[in-house]
């Protein structure tokens, strides 16, 4: 009896104390629930890497840049594995996802606004590269193997999300504000992210000009409460050390290869290919040890060492490449692009697109640096201002690429425009007999989704919205 | 400590009556002395220790006094003294019945007894290799665990894995516990800090200074290490340190100093020089591309006349040291046994040093017939300078042997180069130290109130600091200086971590013994175990004063921290059953609650059962047939996770440049419903002697069952998570254990023993978690594309290592787009600029497997008189590793085989049509005599970028261990203070034989604690060969 006694003294004291010396699982290290703001430092900074890291996987399609290496997959259309560029997209789209329902959650429509607009630049990213992507089954973990929707779909959410972020931003009654610090894109500033979802959406509309329902008067709505000035750009310029590509730049010169320019875009602005040089290289580029400027054949590599100098890279003290450059997700030179090629679609207005292709050349030189008699020599060059008259397609589309620099929407313009470049070639050791089309899936999707994962016949195949 | 005196001061006297003088001789069966053998009178506290040549003296009660005589090694005998007054005994080898091991918790046990396979290892046996590393000093001597020593880093981790791979989780730590005098002891392989992967950080267990080392106790099954639970699910081993003898006090002393060298270097071509496509270029980057090293000469006449090898000019020889004292003595009542030992270790990397000191004291306080107390403490200080082997090896590779590396200094302190980066200028400034201090405690109390029962409580610490600092100077600032890339602009980064393992367990035994033939054991135990990690990291980059080297001096600060609770509290059982000492049934029962787990899922139990049977005492056997015994277990361990995992949680980071903090969401996703894992163990063996026990047979078959692993499974980005942690998957782990034990000769002068292991491992991943195909377990660089990879894929073995190849021609033949068809001609490209070289094949294939098929050694151990010989050879058979070396050396033009670049050539293999190719090419590069271009060359065209040329067959053979000793003889000693004295030689990895061609393959570029450590053994810090000298002395 005694012992029984004692049995169950023990019993009853020691579990509950038990229990409670085992309540130790709480993490110390890391909460549950984000800062919303924390969460728009994030999804505002990564959205802008994420439009640099796609940057980097067009840069050899469009022939920005060539490997230093000959026969590099970069260069000749043999399927790349964009897994970390897919799952870094992903990722921020994630923690947009969390800003959106914590937004909700707490009333803050601005919250909301802003996460709308990034998740349809992410989505679209997605979509401009592969087509169908996973998206309604996404990012909230109800599946582990989300399934795909299909591209038209995703194209049209990624529309409705600026509207919807447009009229949220429009809304007075947020209980938190934009944080102006952890905004990295517009500092806290509303009418900014509305002006940008407008020229993105003017950016979307434009993809269309393959398709019957293409609308250059959709187009020229959103661009008329688009940007004004390249002050309303969209950009980032606070990095955690340096701007991406200046890490490129940088690696280079370490040795470790890379920014190696291709001889499609160096020729395109030293004069080779138009008759004009280009006064925006020098601030871009590095000179050869020849004192001139010189590009890599894509698919050759580098015809020296690669390091003596022998070819032009990105400088490390150039526009796009300097410590604290702009990362810039959608520029006000783009926008006057945009315009200048739906006006010159429409047809019944040659003279405004030829406005806004001259001032989309002026901005872009102005944001570059390039001085004012500089700008006014190129400018006026006969080449360049040919008078409304004479305005091609292809004008507009040399301007914009040679404008939009390393931005992964020249890839959309390259396959819209059929890669009509002048001059422009199948990279050398090409294993495609025409121009790449679209990526294939990321081996990350292939061994953990695999079942859904649609299957890519040919890198030659076109996205629906390219046929 | 001043009390502890006053008390044997006290107690000594009462033992001291005395009434008859007894001397005699202790001596083997062979008649050979044992010395120092313990003799102690019966039911007295009467003992006396034998002197170096087995005599003794002791002072007894009367003519009915009994004498037990004992010693280590041997079986324990008693004899009645009677009218004698010399007392001559043999003693019995222990290595026959009575033996006893070390088991769970302690707890001596019969070995006869075991219903399971378990090893012990004799302390001596371990110092003879005079290994630093415990672990390492365990290779080769038991069967089923494997034991791979990372490199020749100073104090370098070495993994120990007993029986296979039991996790699918790459991350999960599959090495065994370790448990020092009944305290759970970290055995861990700390990465904190930049690279420390791959900077050969110690093990933890390296700590302990071997000769502190009684024995080795290695427990392999589930039935084995079932009251240890989750614990012990990899195995056990468990360190007895050593403790003191009754008697005179006696002090032992050894100091042993060794010489290593580097043991395997690459071969290296000597007759190209630097530059690029055969232009030379004094400056350039490229290391070897250049023309031969004539050629080279007549254009710079400071050319040398030979290249250098460049890998061996950049390592040294290194040394090592160590000096140990131990003291013991005491009285049956009060014994104490202490040691301090020294050591330190210069590596072959230069500027790569190791530091030991440790100090031990026992303690055996015998309050009363009833009552013992046992404390110890153990501390250790280790640490050293470790420094990036990966960073080193890659640093060599691109150093151009025109140039002597070893010049690195120019006399103002900045780097001397010709342009790339010096590899030594780095490893003398660029510095990762770390700074253990460490106290391992414990205290035990033994209460024995009646012959049934008894009470055993233990509690234990192990406690470290960890201090880590990594620090580079910034640029002097001087006009046309070479700066170290790693460097930067100068930095100092310190981590501070600490670690504490608090154990405490209760043991309660009953024993009773229900007939003369028939009895019983119950054990009821409980376990608490208090786990808790802590670490704050500061970094500071960009130096003001460039070497100025704190924090203090730093412009960019960031710091940071992390802490880890962990706790379990068990319950666990034990009974055994014994009939007439030939049969034995051991049951066990475990139940666990943990912290880790969400209640209802938190408590778990799992029981296992074994059987053993001496067949021998029961039936008739031929006279050759000594003995023969059978044993089965059948084991089941439940095992929870790591702490946070039932949660998401999100992290932040902050921008250096600007300041704001980023929070995001956890790639992990938490699982609150996740619940214990299982492994089930089967287990058959035998263990068999012959011809009066000289021969020795112990078989073992075994085959284990992890399922439910908690395993963080990848998933797919799109979901939000990359992983989720959850129970998916099921591993098994098949093999057969053997180990032959022989004296061949054995007589009074002249003795030969000789040990056999041989194992074999077989396993399969069965399942993984549903919709996946595959869990990437790690991954190494290779130049084009050609990364190697090792996964766990389903139904194929764990380990696997997946890369490109060359393209094979199927013809007819289907492709299963996973095997390299070596009975397949290869395919050669007959257009395009690799026309006339073989086809590269992207597909990641599988190129071979890291688990080697089997492992096995052989210990010899001579004696002639004063003389003893010991050797062991060891070999693992049958696995691949990268050699990420290689595949460098192939593109920077440093392999022997890129000497060919100027001999034309014709590849084998078919062309796309099947017709056999006949294309005369070149290797080399740039415009060759039949003036095609061939660019770049084939080896960094095609060659580099094939996998399957670099997972090469790791399989080796080698003479672990050389050991010759000299007992000094004691007539030499005379009527000195010096007992006995033993000098001897020592040679560890005297001859390796292996195909692979990069440094040993036993090295490692993953760190010892990573499951992902065994396919890789690239860029490592290369094994080493050492010659020892050592000199050991009683007094």
């Amino acid at each position: 009896m005694k012992h029984n006694l004692l049995y169950i003294f023990l019993l009853v004291v020691l579990l509950p104390s038990c229990k409670k010396y085992l309540d130790v699982n709480e993490n110390p290290n890391s909460p549950t629930r984000p800062p919303i703001n924390g969460l728009l430092a994030q999804s505002t900074y990564q959205t802008a890497l994420n439009v640099f890291r796609t940057g980097s996987l067009t840069a050899n399609y469009v022939q920005y840049f060539a490997s230093p290496n000959p026969a590099s997959t970069s260069d000749i259309y043999e399927p790349i594995d964009a897994s970390g560029t897919w799952t870094s997209i992903y990722n921020t789209m994630t923690d947009i996802y969390d800003m959106e329902k914590l937004g909700a959650d707490v009333g803050s429509t601005e919250h909301q606004g802003v996460a709308k607009i990034l998740m349809s630049i992410n989505l679209k990213l997605l979509h401009d590269l592969w087509g169908s992507v996973p998206y309604s089954e996404a990012l909230g973990a109800t599946t582990l193997t989300p399934t795909y929707d299909d591209a038209k779909t995703l194209y049209d959410k990624s529309l409705a999300l600026l509207d919807e972020g447009i009229t949220l931003l429009g809304q007075s009654n947020s209980t938190f504000k934009l944080d102006n610090a952890l905004d990295f894109v517009h500092k806290g500033n509303k009418a900014a992210w509305i002006k940008t979802a407008n020229a993105l959406k003017a950016r979307y509309l434009l993809l269309t000009t393959k398709k019957t329902t293409f609308s250059a008067d959709n187009v020229l709505a959103a661009v008329a409460n688009a940007y004004t000035s390249n002050a309303d750009d969209a950009q980032v310029t606070n990095f955690d050390i340096r701007n991406p590509w200046a890490q490129v730049a940088l690696n280079n010169a370490a040795l470790l290869l890379g920014g190696f320019l291709s001889t499609q875009y160096v020729n395109m602005m030293n004069g080779t290919t138009y008759g004009v040089t280009d006064p925006r290289l020098p601030l871009i580029a590095t000179l050869t040890k020849f004192g001139d400027y010189r590009g890599t054949r894509n698919g050759v590599g580098r015809v020296g060492t690669g390091i003596n100098q022998e070819e032009s890279y990105i400088s490390t003290t150039g526009y796009f490449s300097s410590t604290n450059s702009p990362l810039i997700i959608i520029s006000y030179a783009e926008i006057k692009f945009i315009e200048a090629e739906a006006r010159f679609r429409k047809g019944n207005d040659m003279p405004g697109a030829y406005a806004a292709y001259l001032d989309g050349i002026r901005a872009s030189m102005n944001k570059i640096g390039v001085s004012t008699a500089n700008r006014d020599l190129y400018v006026n060059d006969p080449l360049v201002s040919v008078g409304s008259g004479s305005l091609t397609l292809a004008l507009i589309m040399r301007e914009k690429y040679k404008a939009l620099f390393l931005n992964p929407e020249t890839w959309n313009d390259a396959r819209r425009f059929n890669y009509a470049y002048k001059d422009f070639a199948l990279p050398v050791n090409a294993v495609l007999t025409t121009f790449i089309r679209r990526l294939d899936y990321p081996s990350v999707e292939l061994s953990r989704n695999g079942a859904n994962v649609p299957t890519v016949g040919s890198l030659a195949d076109k996205l629906w919205w390219d046929q | 400590m001043r009390r502890l005196l006053t008390l044997i001061f006290f107690l000594s006297p009462f033992f001291l009556f005395a009434q008859k003088q007894v001397t005699g001789k202790v001596s083997s069966e062979s008649g050979a002395a044992v010395p120092f053998a313990t003799v102690k009178e019966k039911g007295k506290e009467n003992t006396v220790s034998a002197d170096g040549n087995g005599n003794y003296n002791i002072t007894v009660t009367g003519n009915n006094a009994v004498l037990v005589f004992s010693s280590a090694e041997f079986q324990e005998k008693e004899l009645r003294v009677g009218n004698n007054s010399r007392l001559d005994v043999q003693l019995a080898s222990s290595t026959e019945m009575s033996e006893v091991i070390v088991t769970a918790f302690g707890i001596k046990k019969q070995k006869r007894s075991l219903g399971y396979s378990a090893a012990e290892v004799d302390g001596e046996e371990l110092l003879k290799t005079r290994q630093p590393n415990l672990v390492n000093a365990l290779q080769g001597k038991v069967a089923g665990v494997q034991i791979n020593s990372g490199g020749g880093a100073p104090g370098q981790g070495a993994s120990i894995l007993i029986r296979g791979v039991k996790s699918l989780d790459p991350g999960k730590n599959s090495q065994p516990l370790f448990v020092i005098d009944g305290v759970v002891m970290d055995n861990s392989t700390n990465t904190v800090g930049q690279q420390a992967e791959v900077r050969g950080m110690s093990n933890r267990a390296a700590d302990i200074n071997p000769d502190d080392i009684e024995s080795v106790s290695v427990l392999k099954g589930g039935a084995a290490s079932a009251l240890y639970g989750q614990a012990g699910s990899n195995g056990v081993v468990i360190i007895t340190t050593k403790s003191g003898k009754a008697g005179k006090l006696q002090v032992g002393a050894s100091i042993s100093y060794g010489i290593d060298e580097v043991n395997k270097f690459p071969d290296v071509q000597m007759k190209y020089s630097q530059g690029f496509s055969g232009v030379y270029d004094r400056n350039s980057f490229w290391p070897s591309w250049g023309p031969t090293v004539a050629d080279a000469k007549a254009i710079d006449p400071t050319h040398p006349n030979e290249i250098f090898h460049h890998y061996k000019q950049g390592y040294n020889d290194g040394s090592q040291f160590r000096a140990s004292v131990n003291m013991s003595g005491g009285t049956e009542a009060a014994l104490l046994s202490s040691s301090l030992s020294y050591f330190e270790q210069a590596g072959t990397i230069p500027f790569t040093t190791y530091k030991n000191i440790s100090a031990r004291v026992n303690g055996t306080f015998k309050f009363s017939s009833k009552l013992t107390f046992n404390p110890s403490v153990y501390y250790i200080k280790s640490g050293g300078y470790r420094y990036n082997a990966d960073r080193f090896n890659e640093s060599l590779t691109y150093w151009s042997p025109r140039w002597d590396v070893k010049d690195y200094i120019k006399p103002d302190g900045t780097m001397q180069s010709y342009g790339n980066n010096n590899p030594i200028f780095g490893a003398a400034t660029n510095r990762f130290k770390d700074d253990v201090n460490r106290i391992i405690a414990n205290m035990n109390l033994v209460y024995s109130p009646v012959k049934w029962f008894d009470l055993n409580y233990r509690f234990g610490m192990d406690q470290y600091s960890d201090f880590r600092s990594y620090t580079a100077p910034g640029p002097k600032g001087l006009v046309g200086e070479r700066t170290y890339e790693d460097n930067g602009m100068g930095f100092v980064n310190e981590y501070r971590i600490q670690n504490r393992i608090l154990n405490s367990n209760a043991i309660a035994s009953f024993k009773k013994d229900w007939t003369s033939k028939f009895n019983t054991t119950l054990r009821l135990g409980n376990e608490v175990r208090d786990q808790y990690y802590n670490r704050l990291t500061a970094e500071g980059a960009d130096l003001d004063i460039p070497d100025l080297l704190t924090l203090n001096n730093t412009k960019n600060r960031t710091a940071s921290q992390y802490e880890e609770r962990y706790r379990i509290v068990s319950a666990f059982g034990e009974f055994t059953s014994s009939y007439d000492n030939f049969l034995f049934l051991t049951v066990t029962g475990r139940n666990d609650w943990t912290s880790t787990l969400a209640p209802g899922n938190n408590s778990f139990f799992y029981p296992s059962v074994s059987l053993a049977g001496v067949f021998s005492d029961k039936i008739k056997l031929p006279s050759w047939w000594s003995y023969g015994k059978l044993r089965a277990s059948w084991a089941e361990i439940g095992k929870d996770y790591e702490p946070y995992q039932l949660n998401t949680y999100y992290n932040s980071y902050v921008l250096q440049s600007s300041g704001q903090v980023l929070w995001t969401r956890s790639d992990s996703k938490g699982e609150a419903s996740l619940k214990p894992e299982r492994t089930t163990t089967l287990e058959f063996g035998t263990e068999l002697r012959f011809f009066k026990n000289r021969l020795g047979v112990d078989f073992n078959w075994y085959k284990l069952n992890s399922r439910d692993q908690i395993i963080p499974v990848s998933i797919s980005p799109t979901t939000g998570f990359t992983s989720i942690v959850s129970n998916a998957g099921e591993i098994e782990n098949k093999g057969i254990e053997l180990t032959l034990t022989g004296n061949p000769v054995k007589t009074k002068d002249f003795s030969w023993d000789v040990t056999v292991n041989y194992s074999a491992n077989r396993n399969k991943v069965l399942s993984i978690k549903e919709g996946l195909s595959e869990i990437v377990v790690a991954s190494q660089f290779g130049y084009v594309g050609s990364r190697v990879t090792l996964k766990y894929v389903p139904s194929y073995a764990v380990g696997n290592l997946y890369g490109t190849s060359y393209q094979r021609y199927y013809a007819g033949t289907t492709d299963d787009g996973v095997t390299v068809r070596n009975d397949l001609p290869i395919v050669i490209a007959s257009t395009g600029s690799n026309r006339g070289f073989p086809v590269r094949d992207v597909t990641q294939r599988l190129l071979g497997n890291s688990q080697p098929k089997w492992i096995g050694g052989i210990v010899n151990t001579l004696r002639y008189k004063q003389f003893g010989l010991s050797f062991q050879f060891d070999a693992q058979q049958g696995m691949e590793k990268y050699n990420q070396l290689g595949n460098f050396m192939s593109a920077f033009g440093i392999a022997k085989y890129t000497e060919d670049r100027d001999t034309p050539q014709t590849y084998n293999g078919v062309l796309s049509d099947g017709t056999p190719n006949t294309q005369v090419v070149y290797s080399g590069q740039g415009v060759k005599p039949d003036g095609r271009n061939y660019g770049a060359g084939y080896y960094r065209n095609v060659f580099r970028g094939v996998s399957e040329n670099f997972v090469e067959d790791a399989s080796w053979v080698r003479l672990r261990n050389v050991t010759a000793s000299y007992t000094l003889p004691t007539k030499w000693l005379g009527k000195s203070f010096v007992k006995n004295a033993t000098v001897s030689i020592t040679g560890n990895n005297l001859i390796l034989w292996t195909d692979f061609s990069g440094y040993d393959p036993e090295s490692s570029s993953f760190s010892a604690g990573s499951t992902a450590a065994s396919g890789f053994a690239g860029f490592t810090y290369p094994a080493m060969r050492s010659v020892l000298f050592t000199i050991n002395a009683n007094f």
